[in-house]
């Protein structure tokens, strides 16, 4: 599948500036939150004072997508959480007001479905509409669900994302389970920290993706996907992966790798790039975004963005080889359970046909 | 009850329940509809409105009859309070 379009909200200014990474920017502390745009002109205010920060950020980038590129032949959304502060309002309402009279915008807007179901319905999208919630593969989960629709002729084109959103109620609750740094770090020194904990992250990125390529378009040639490997596993799930595809180790150029400043984990990239990728150009992104469940999303984007525009910048570099990138593999997992492997590759260098 | 005082607590509560963007509570008059022109609401901020009135001054609006002459505007959502209120 070739992705025709993207448009992301992170915690780097990437709305509408393809340069973000010329200028990238340092948090400190544990939380990395998204640079939201002014939705004028995008969402209908009378919509949008309704709206909670995952959903608005949803619209925000699933909307302009749609006016661009027309009517989708689906809408597949990937979301862990979902409009989570939005939904713990509403629980907490439930006992606060002792089960009494509730108000029903924080439990129509919060569902994890409630996006998909708002692109749709905004746009009059009566197709395909589906939201996967697997908490760390929700948006590998879509993915492979694009991959096959694409593949077996049901569908040309699809609007495919994923979003998460820092809620405090469920920071907290991580925080509580040591999930977060108990010191201070700045983002910048995250991978290194060599401490227990990462930093918590947040996003939205949207996908057009289409079974036909364009001039220029990049490839997701495969996704894969495995919960509580051994280390053997896994390697043989990127071999076989590779295998399918007709190539080899020494063909991947690039590998992005979750890597997120925690010790307990990270012995998962490490291991995985000195097994099989000690030659490669290894790029890191959770210090540009943080942890989050559907963080892969914007691994894919900056994937698309290193084949497509040559994104290169020193933060997302953690070792270089100086090999020209024409297939990047996207390694990544969440709290080491659920993990999943993306392979993208810029069909143009070569004149390959998928 | 002061129904100066009650009115605008009342703006206050209308654009904090239903997170309004567009108007600051002193911007709202007294007699600008709620519904159709005016503050444009529609019917979900109808069912927030009925639970505001419930939770801030204990008052149901159990038929909805009623709910068409009470939710006209901040006026009779006033009326309404001073009416009924214990």
């Amino acid at each position: 599948m070739f992705i025709k379009d993207i448009l992301s909200i992170s915690p780097q200014d990437t709305y509408n500036n393809h340069n973000y990474w010329y200028n990238v920017k340092t948090y400190i502390g544990n939380k990395l939150s998204c640079i939201e745009p002014s939705y004028d002109g995008i969402i209908k205010p009378s919509q949008l004072r309704r709206m909670g920060k995952a959903l608005r950020m949803g619209i925000g980038c699933g909307l302009p997508l749609l006016d661009k590129h027309g009517k989708v032949d689906g809408i597949i959304i990937g979301t862990s959480e979902g409009g989570l502060e939005d939904c713990i309002k509403f629980l907490n309402q439930i006992v606060d007001y002792d089960e009494g009279t509730l108000t029903p915008t924080n439990f129509m807007q919060s569902t994890p479905n409630a996006l998909s179901g708002h692109l749709a319905l905004i746009t009059g999208n009566t197709n395909y509409n589906i939201t996967h919630v697997n908490k760390g593969l929700s948006f590998e989960n879509a993915l492979i669900d694009a991959q096959m629709l694409l593949q077996d002729g049901s569908a040309n084109v699809l609007l495919v994302g994923s979003v998460e959103e820092i809620s405090d109620y469920n920071y907290n609750i991580e925080q509580s389970a040591n999930q977060y740094k108990k010191v201070e770090c700045r983002s910048n020194e995250l991978i290194h920290s060599n401490t227990e904990g990462t930093v918590c992250g947040e996003g939205a990125v949207m996908f057009v993706l289409s079974s036909q390529p364009e001039n220029g378009s990049i490839c997701i040639k495969d996704v894969d996907a495995i919960t509580f490997p051994e280390e053997s596993e896994l390697l043989d799930l990127c071999k076989n992966m590779l295998r399918r595809n007709g190539i080899v180790t020494n063909d991947i150029d690039g590998v992005i790798v979750g890597l997120n400043g925690d010790i307990r984990t990270d012995h998962w990239y490490t291991n995985f790039i000195s097994s099989l990728f000690s030659d490669q150009t290894i790029y890191t992104y959770k210090n540009l975004v943080g942890e989050y469940p559907t963080s892969a999303s914007f691994a894919v984007k900056l994937a698309h963005d290193i084949l497509k525009n040559n994104m290169i910048c020193p933060e997302i570099i953690f070792k270089n080889s100086n090999r020209a990138q024409k297939n990047i593999l996207i390694y990544n997992h969440f709290k080491g359970v659920q993990h999943s492997l993306i392979l993208i590759s810029d069909i143009n260098s070569s004149n390959e046909s998928l | 009850m002061n129904k100066e005082i009650l009115k605008q607590e009342l703006k206050a509560h209308l654009v904090s329940y239903l997170n309004i963007l567009e108007y600051k509570p002193e911007e709202i008059a007294d007699d600008m509809p709620l519904f159709g022109t005016g503050l444009e609401l529609d019917s979900i901020d109808s069912l927030e409105l009925i639970v505001m009135l419930e939770r801030e001054y204990g008052l149901k609006i159990t038929n909805p009859a009623d709910g068409r002459k009470i939710l006209v505007n901040i006026e009779s959502m006033a009326d309404f309070i001073i009416a009924n209120k214990k």
